[in-house]
């Protein structure tokens, strides 16, 4: 307590001292305005820099930006991925307000992402370390698995992420459990990010921006979860005239429309997809229909819609509309007349209004609701059951950006949740009414954040980024409360070389409920109260950064070492459905994770990529707790997430302007896995059958083989007389590679007696080499 | 009530179910963990039958053996007067539950609710299984209902109820089956269930539309207790990971200490009905 108390007073001493200096030597103005894109579409993230002087900044989710230069002439880059860099020299005698409009590296569809170095540059600069963005165009590149491009798939090849199984979406980042990565689509928390079991996002590629990954070093602004931040915005949508693109797949259809709202005022997008698996097996179940053996397959199909509107109420106020809904949709009817319904999804939505009071304070106010839900449907003649899960969240926010003097500028604001968690809805009723049973689980929690970090510009070489967050939540009686030190500086060594450091403490007072091996859509959301205390991090990580071959390579290493405090997990057998006590079903234990990151990024160029290696631990351990032995008699194991070794690589290469080759190469080591150490018979109260009951030991004490991939694709563009189209090709595993996915043990049959003569075990892959073609539109 | 066995259980298996479509498979040489043998004793106590109990050891999972009787243990019942019964090692097949057994009793056994009765176990290695258990009272079943479907004749199936009782005052834990003719066959039904949601309530179990006109069907009601309770759903649990990449592999919840097993007295209700 005493170290945080000394730490929240060195923090406060440090913001008082490096208040802002009076001016001297040079007046100095302020330059801000808009960066956009030809099209007049906002393109947050772009970077504004003055080489010279060895400063920039990034626009901010509105493509606004602001910064504070010396009076005279000044040379700008202006930068953005995917568009052609801008340099531009300005005579700088007040302050001005400048927007600047940055061309297409290419035409819409495909293109080969083109950089200018002074992105680079900026990444080699900025304090922040430990986070990657990406755009939807390099998604968009890639070869993806049934040529669905996914964005959360794309940053599993960043180094410092894992996959959670093959063709799965989900995170885990530096040794964090996939529950405790805080998705955000314009700043509305996302909870579920995934359809079909994981093997595909929610974030519809079409309609996204950029998403901005942070592993580490996490600024003020964002709390809430342990492991990273995953902040994806969407596109605003062409201001200028009526657009009309999409795509045809293998597995499902895409239609985007975006225009203007009322020229020069705003603009609006909608995007959807959906699957079409259910169009072929409807078909396939009609061609059996009673047929004697026949079993009806399931009827499985997802949609997701994206809204996004914005409108300029004027010189300084601007407001974004943005709204999401996704649904999973799956139905069995049985052929002894037991159907089931189950469905899930997200519905999410965001308001944000954005004022400028003057070129050097503006603010991002958002309220915010999310809803993530479950819902299960039995009918039996006259017996219906259901069960249902869902947390609910409504949420105000508002950031302050404040360029405080020339040396200083200051992020500031709050956030409170309200968040509503329906653990578990259950009702099973007939309609004779001798059957009626209701049981609802509910709890409410309310969520609170205040922060201010400060980018300090100490001089040419030294950059501070450091800033607190207090947080505090409580749901009943139960109150729990945090202080979250923030912390990344930058020194240069020299103009190509760059040493980095970061610290965060970060507490997570939300948990999922879970005792599968992966995420599913009937995990449950779960408030912290009574026993079930915060989860709390601290990761500290540093780094050194090269600028190499004139700028054309950015080459980084970072190592992180991450404590894990209140981890969450359940005893065996733990009943985690409609259970009023499920606090009691919790146990709790300490994680670790320390690792080190290579990564050679090259942005500039006809051929462009990057490769990244990672070399990490994970462990976890629950000791002896609750009348239980913890997991694995308290000994330390490794989650099922934890790679020794990973090497990713991508490589994009424009062969010709209509021509693009793509290709990614994946290996990693085996993940544990809980394999049985012995077996014995188990015959029942009556003997008819008897059952071989395996006996596992230690959680997580094999390894399944290394894992590796490559995946190609080709991007051909038409020349049609009227907008844009392309044929992309991907070739997923091409290799064939016969990846595990996991093991399973097989009876062993003599042929002529039929009895058992004894087991084996066998590998299943789960995806073959995997061919598909998308035709992609853009009118 | 415990819905895990049905909905959630289907569920989780859907995800495998779409990943076996697109799955391959092989053959591997794997080295699995190794580890000491463990006593594994499984033992079911009825009043008015002769205890039975089977006593093996674990063996390595891809071990070609399958199973290892072990004529050297000694097994003591302790009954609730106290008195010591030494179970013979004389291995048989009990032709009423069709299970081999290797030691038996001399007499049979006399429960009443609530009784209490002890296992030991000893070997010449040093093994010490011991066991406790009581038996549960008796649930009567209320009534059983069954009703056909309105599909053509040949093609009628009906579905069965079974209601009781639940008791107010306690927690309670329930096994119920159905089989066709006789109990010594597969089941057509088995679940467990507990009172968490039907405390005091009349509760109603069933099945889906299953059975054929004229079928015969026994249905029991097994009152157990939680300790039963926990090891079926353990090996329930643990039987299902095998398979399912998305199972969290279970330990086995024994109802006994020093080894793995089951050792419980059971108190069941039955009726037979003809579905007409």
């Amino acid at each position: 307590m005493r170290f945080r108390l000394l730490l929240f007073v060195s923090l406060l001493g440090l913001l008082v001292v490096s208040a802002p200096l009076p001016a001297w030597a040079q007046a100095r103005f302020t330059l801000s305005g808009y960066v956009r894109a030809d099209s007049k579409e906002a393109l947050p993230g772009a970077t504004v820099a003055a080489p010279a002087l060895g400063t920039g900044v990034t626009a901010d989710s509105t493509g606004f930006y602001s910064v504070s230069l010396p009076a005279g002439t000044q040379d700008l880059v202006i930068s953005f991925i995917g568009y052609q860099t801008l340099t531009r020299t300005i005579n700088l005698t007040k302050n001005q307000r400048l927007s600047f409009s940055l061309a297409s590296a290419n035409n819409e569809l495909g293109e080969v992402v083109v950089q200018g170095s002074g992105t680079l540059e900026q990444k080699l600069r900025a304090p922040q370390m430990s986070v990657e963005r990406l755009t939807a165009r390099e998604a968009k590149l890639l070869p993806a698995l049934f040529g669905e491009v996914d964005i959360l798939k794309t940053l599993q090849l960043k180094p410092g992420v894992q996959n959670g199984g093959e063709g799965t979406s989900g995170l885990f980042v530096r040794g964090g459990s996939a529950d405790q990565n805080l998705f955000l689509l314009d700043d509305a928390v996302v909870y579920n990010p995934s359809h079909l079991f994981g093997l595909f996002s929610v974030f519809n590629s079409d309609a996204v921006q950029s998403v901005d990954l942070y592993k580490g070093g996490f600024p003020a602004q964002y709390g809430g979860r342990l492991s990273s931040v995953v902040d994806v915005k969407l596109r605003q949508g062409n201001p200028e005239k009526i657009g009309v693109s999409g795509g045809i797949g293998l597995i499902s259809s895409r239609l985007t429309v975006e225009g203007p709202v009322k020229k020069g005022k705003g603009s609006f997008l909608v995007s959807g997809r959906r699957t079409y698996f259910d169009i072929f097996t409807r078909q396939i179940n009609k061609l059996n229909e009673g047929s004697p053996d026949y079993n009806p397959i399931p009827d499985y199909y997802f949609y997701d819609f994206n809204f996004k509107a914005n409108y300029k109420l004027g010189d300084n106020d601007q407001v974004f509309l943005t709204g999401y809904l996704g649904r999973d949709i799956f139905g069995f009817n049985s052929t002894n007349g037991f159907n089931i319904s189950f469905n899930w999804g997200n519905t999410v939505g965001s308001l944000r209004w954005n004022h400028v009071f003057s070129p050097k304070l503006y603010v991002n106010t958002t309220v915010s609701g999310t809803d993530y839900k479950y819902q299960i449907g039995n009918q039996l003649d006259q017996f219906g059951f259901g069960i249902s899960s869902n947390i609910r969240d409504q949420a105000i926010r508002t950031d302050f950006d404040y360029a405080l003097s020339k040396r200083h500028a200051l992020k500031f604001g709050a956030t409170v949740t309200n968040h509503q968690f329906g653990v578990g809805r259950l009702n099973a009723n007939s309609g004779d009414g001798t059957l009626n049973i209701n049981s609802d689980v509910h709890y409410t929690g309310q969520e609170a954040g205040v922060y201010i970090s400060d980018n300090f510009r100490v001089n040419k070489n030294l950059q501070l980024d450091y800033g607190l967050r207090l947080t505090g939540f409580q749901s009943g009686s139960d109150h729990f409360g945090g202080i979250e030190p923030r912390f990344a500086g930058r020194y240069s060594i020299s103009p190509k070389t760059s040493l980095k450091l970061s610290y965060a403490q970060m507490y997570q007072y939300v948990h999922l409920v879970t005792n599968s091996g992966a995420t599913l859509p009937t995990d449950i959301w779960y408030p912290s109260r009574l026993n079930v205390k915060p989860q709390r991090s601290q990761q500290v990580a540093t780094g050194v950064s090269f600028l190499l071959g004139n700028g054309k390579f950015l080459l980084t290493d970072e190592v992180y070492y991450k404590w894990a405090h209140h981890q969450v997990d359940f005893r065996d057998g733990a009943q985690l459905f409609a259970n009023s006590d499920l606090d009691a079903e919790f146990l709790f234990g300490n994680g670790w994770a320390y690792g080190n990151e290579l990564y050679l990024e090259k942005k500039q160029g006809r051929t462009t990529g990057w490769i990244g290696y990672t070399l990490a631990w994970t462990k976890r351990k629950f000791p002896p707790q609750r009348g239980t032995t913890g997991i694995n008699n308290g000994e330390t194991f490794y989650p099922t997430y934890d790679r020794r070794h990973n090497l990713t690589a991508v490589v994009l290469h424009q062969l010709s302007t209509r021509f693009n080759l793509t290709g990614s190469f994946v290996f990693s080591s085996g993940n544990p896995t809980t394999l049985p150490q012995s077996r014995f018979i188990y015959q029942d109260i009556y003997g008819a059958n008897y059952n071989v009951v395996p006996v596992y030991p230690e959680r997580n004490s094999y390894r399944l083989a290394s894992y590796h991939r490559l995946d190609l694709g080709v991007v051909y563009k038409f020349r049609p007389r009227h907008g844009e189209q392309d044929l992309t090709l991907s070739i997923y595993n091409a290799y064939n590679h016969r990846n595990p996915y996991f093991i399973y043990f097989d009876q062993v049959k003599d042929e002529q007696t039929n009895l058992v003569i004894g087991y084996r075990a066998r590998q299943v892959s789960l995806f073959p080499v995997i061919p598909a073609l998308t035709y992609n539109f853009k009118f | 009530m415990n819905f895990r066995p049905t909905s959630l259980r289907l569920l989780h298996t859907l995800p495998v179910f779409l990943l076996a479509n697109c799955g391959l498979q092989k053959d591997i040489d794997i080295e699995l963990p190794s580890g000491p043998a463990q006593l594994v004793a499984e033992c079911y106590l009825e009043d008015g039958i002769t205890p039975r109990l089977t006593v093996t050891e674990t063996v390595p999972y891809l071990s070609t053996t399958e199973t290892i009787t072990l004529p050297e243990v000694t097994v003591v019942l302790t009954l609730p007067n106290g008195t010591h019964d030494t179970l013979q090692y004389a291995p048989g097949l009990d032709r009423r539950t069709r299970k081999t057994y290797t030691h038996i009793s001399k007499r049979r056994l006399t429960a009443r609710p609530g009784n209490t009765f002890q296992l030991d176990i000893t070997d010449k290695q040093g093994r010490h299984l011991t066991g406790t258990a009581t038996m549960p009272t008796t649930i009567p079943i209320e009534s059983v209902e069954w009703k056909f479907n309105d599909k053509p004749e040949g093609e009628r199936q009906a579905y069965v109820l079974a209601r009781f009782q639940d008791p107010a005052n306690t927690t309670d834990f329930y096994r119920f089956q159905i089989h066709k003719n006789f109990v010594n066959k597969d089941t057509e039904s088995d679940y467990n269930v507990d009172d968490r949601l039907t405390n005091g309530q009349l509760v109603t179990l069933g099945t889906s539309y299953r059975f054929n006109p004229q079928d015969t069907l026994v249905i029991s009601l097994y009152h157990i207790d939680q300790p039963y309770y926990q090891f079926m759903q353990s090996t329930d649990d643990a039987r299902s990971a095998n398979g399912n990449p998305f199972a969290q592999p279970s330990a086995i919840r024994s109802t006994v200490q020093g080894g793995v097993g089951v050792f419980t007295v059971l108190n069941y209700q039955r009726k037979t009905v003809i579905l007409k």
